[in-house]
């Protein structure tokens, strides 16, 4: 009995956390399923663009290139994050339309030359970027919950919360998902499928900026911080389906909660040779996407 | 149609007559290369070796590309697959690249079928995400199992083709003797039934199952072949570098490989693999003081390429169009 016990008390946390990291995840693969539901691109400078953010926050707010306090600082990164959104995608626009996947071997120039901007500007040192959050903790049921932790479950709830609103109830949602639906048809009855896509693109800038900002406080920054990330990301989009928002919302908390079981009691040396393992199981088993029974319920 | 779409794109000169053109400086830069050992010293003698290796990486690459449609960012396993396949076999059984290479290549088909069975029936972007997993993977697997790989400090490949023959000839001939067989090989693929059979699975897959041709099948035979040819690129490094290390085997290697690729055009000739290999080997070579600069450039190159490739076509319409105008 008192075992089952000790191991519920470890277990507790364990998920807990797992929920946290998941919501990150959820983050990234939401913004890469959004570029690849209305246009069938993959976007692989996704993590390298959002972790340049990260730097150029921590660029702005520490005086390497400007003075600012934080808000001040993020919001110019965010800027900066859809101005690159829009280069990019005015870059390979004329791609997208003709194959995809040009168009998805394009976005890795993208990322080699973000990359390649990052290290350039900020070099490979090891920076810190703090996230103004107040110093909390409380402890229930042997959970300890910090400020930080319920920072991240509100601001990824109510960005989540916010993307599913806009797709659902605006304008510029039900013209992504009429383009994701069908874009042929959608064309037709007079959407601008570049304009749609460059919606798809700046949201999922946004998203990343969000992301990385969330991400950094657990680890450091570094010039791959942000984009060793990404092949969680990848994971959860594969499990959710590659085409499916909740899919991936879903997904993400997935792969985090089982990242967590598997480091804490399996190993912690394989985790990228874990997540191959849930990609390929998640390829065979459910290749539509945990969700897919639900599908056409929402989005 | 195709063949006046070609002569636009050579400008008016008969496709013929480009193949051959094509085929003699194929040719001539086949027979310059033979004859380098003899003119360069030998540091040359080695980057080019590697240089060969490399060649066979981009065609394995392109292989995917061309014929199966698809996109890998970690054809860098299937490459140290027959590295290491190469170097623990010395260590092993001590058995030279004779032996081993074959078995390299066979592993690395072995691997390609087994890898692509789980997405075998779905869309061909998962392959993508699916192969950037496997880079990532790659490290982990090769540091933990130190006990064979050697670990962070590798092994390395000590044993001749042919003892007592200089080590410097031979660790410079048998990678281009390799690349041409292969672009040989694929030459003959592409004349062969299987191959069109494969090129049919990609443009008009209906019109392939109706002939018995599976797409799943197309999708395994197609990464078999690339695998295997990633492999024999793998064995072919480690013998012309003398030494197997996961230092260079990263998903940055990978991508650099596709970014050879695309800067040969997908090109499946001896000629197509020499650019993509030079331009993969060369440039880290010469701008290593460069740094940060080289990822840019990669990526430059990479864009460019394409979006020449995808508006060139359209300007030249353009300018077709004006003039034809009365």
């Amino acid at each position: 009995m008192s075992a089952v016990w000790s191991a519920a008390l470890d277990l507790f946390p364990l998920l807990w956390s797992g929920m946290i990291t998941g919501c990150l995840y959820a983050l990234g693969a939401l913004g890469l399923v959004m570029i690849f539901k209305c246009s069938r691109v993959v976007n692989f400078s996704h993590g390298n663009v959002a972790g340049f953010t990260a730097f150029l926050i921590y660029g702005f707010s520490s005086g390497t290139l400007l003075e600012l306090n934080w808000g001040s600082a993020v919001v110019l990164a965010i800027v900066a994050a859809v101005a690159i959104a829009a280069l990019s995608y005015a870059l390979i626009s004329s791609l997208v339309f003709e194959s995809d996947l040009t168009a998805t071997i394009a976005t890795l120039g993208i990322g080699l030359v973000i990359q390649g901007a990052t290290l350039l500007i900020f070099g490979a040192d090891i920076v810190s970027l703090d996230l103004p959050v107040p110093r909390f903790s409380a402890s229930i049921l042997g959970l300890r919950i910090t400020g930080y932790d319920l920072t991240v479950l509100a601001v990824a709830t109510a960005t989540i919360g916010g993307l599913f609103l806009l797709i659902d109830y605006t304008k510029l949602g039900i013209a992504f998902r009429a383009a994701s639906e069908n874009a042929f048809a959608a064309e037709v009855c007079g959407l601008n499928l570049r304009f749609v896509h460059l919606f798809a693109w700046v949201i999922a800038a946004v998203l990343g900026v969000v992301g990385a900002i969330l991400i950094v406080p657990t680890t450091f920054l570094s010039a791959t911080t942000v984009a060793s990330f990404m092949l969680q990301a990848f994971a959860a989009a594969v499990v959710g389906g590659f085409a499916s928002l909740p899919g991936s919302a879903v997904g993400g908390i997935l792969i985090g909660i089982l990242m967590n079981l598997f480091t804490f009691y399996v190993s912690p040396e394989f985790s990228s040779t874990f997540l191959l393992g849930v990609i390929l199981l998640a390829l065979n088993v459910f290749p539509n996407g945990i969700l897919a029974r639900a599908r056409g319920t929402r989005v | 149609m195709s063949e006046i779409s070609q002569n636009a794109v050579s400008g008016g000169i008969p496709a013929w007559q480009g193949r051959a053109v094509a085929r003699a400086l194929a040719v001539a830069i086949t027979a310059a290369l033979v004859a380098m050992p003899f003119a360069a010293g030998g540091s040359w003698t080695y980057l080019l070796g590697v240089c060969f290796a490399n060649s066979i990486g981009v065609l394995s690459v392109s292989v995917l590309v061309r014929y199966g449609g698809e996109v890998s960012i970690g054809h860098v396993f299937f490459v140290a697959a027959g590295a290491y396949a190469v170097a623990i076999l010395e260590h092993r059984l001590g058995v030279s690249i004779l032996v081993s290479a074959p078995v390299a290549v066979i592993l690395g088909v072995a691997l390609g079928i087994a890898f692509a069975w789980p997405s075998r029936s779905i869309s061909g972007i998962y392959l993508a995400v699916s192969t950037m997993a496997l880079a990532l993977a790659l490290p982990e697997l090769i540091n933990n199992a130190s006990s064979w790989t050697g670990g962070y400090e590798g092994l390395y490949v000590s044993l001749d083709l042919i003892p007592g023959a200089p080590k410097g000839l031979q660790r410079y001939y048998l990678p281009l003797v390799a690349l041409l067989a292969v672009a040989y090989a694929l030459g003959c693929l592409r004349q062969s039934r299987q191959g069109i059979a494969l090129l049919l699975a990609r443009s008009h897959p209906v019109a392939a199952e109706a002939f018995g041709i599976t797409r799943g099948w197309a999708r395994l035979s197609v990464m078999g072949i690339s695998c295997g040819i990633a492999a024999l690129s793998g064995a072919m490094l480690a013998y012309a570098s003398s030494t197997v290390s996961p230092s260079g085997l990263t998903l940055w290697a990978s991508i650099f490989l596709l970014v050879g690729s695309v800067v040969s055009l997908y090109g499946l000739t001896f000629l197509h693999a020499i650019v993509g290999g030079a331009f993969v080997t060369l440039i880290p070579q010469f701008l290593a003081s460069a740094g940060a600069w080289i990822p840019v450039l990669y990526g430059v190159a990479l864009l460019g390429v394409i979006l020449a490739g995808n508006l060139g076509p359209k300007l030249r319409d353009a300018v077709g169009r004006r003039r034809s105008r009365p």
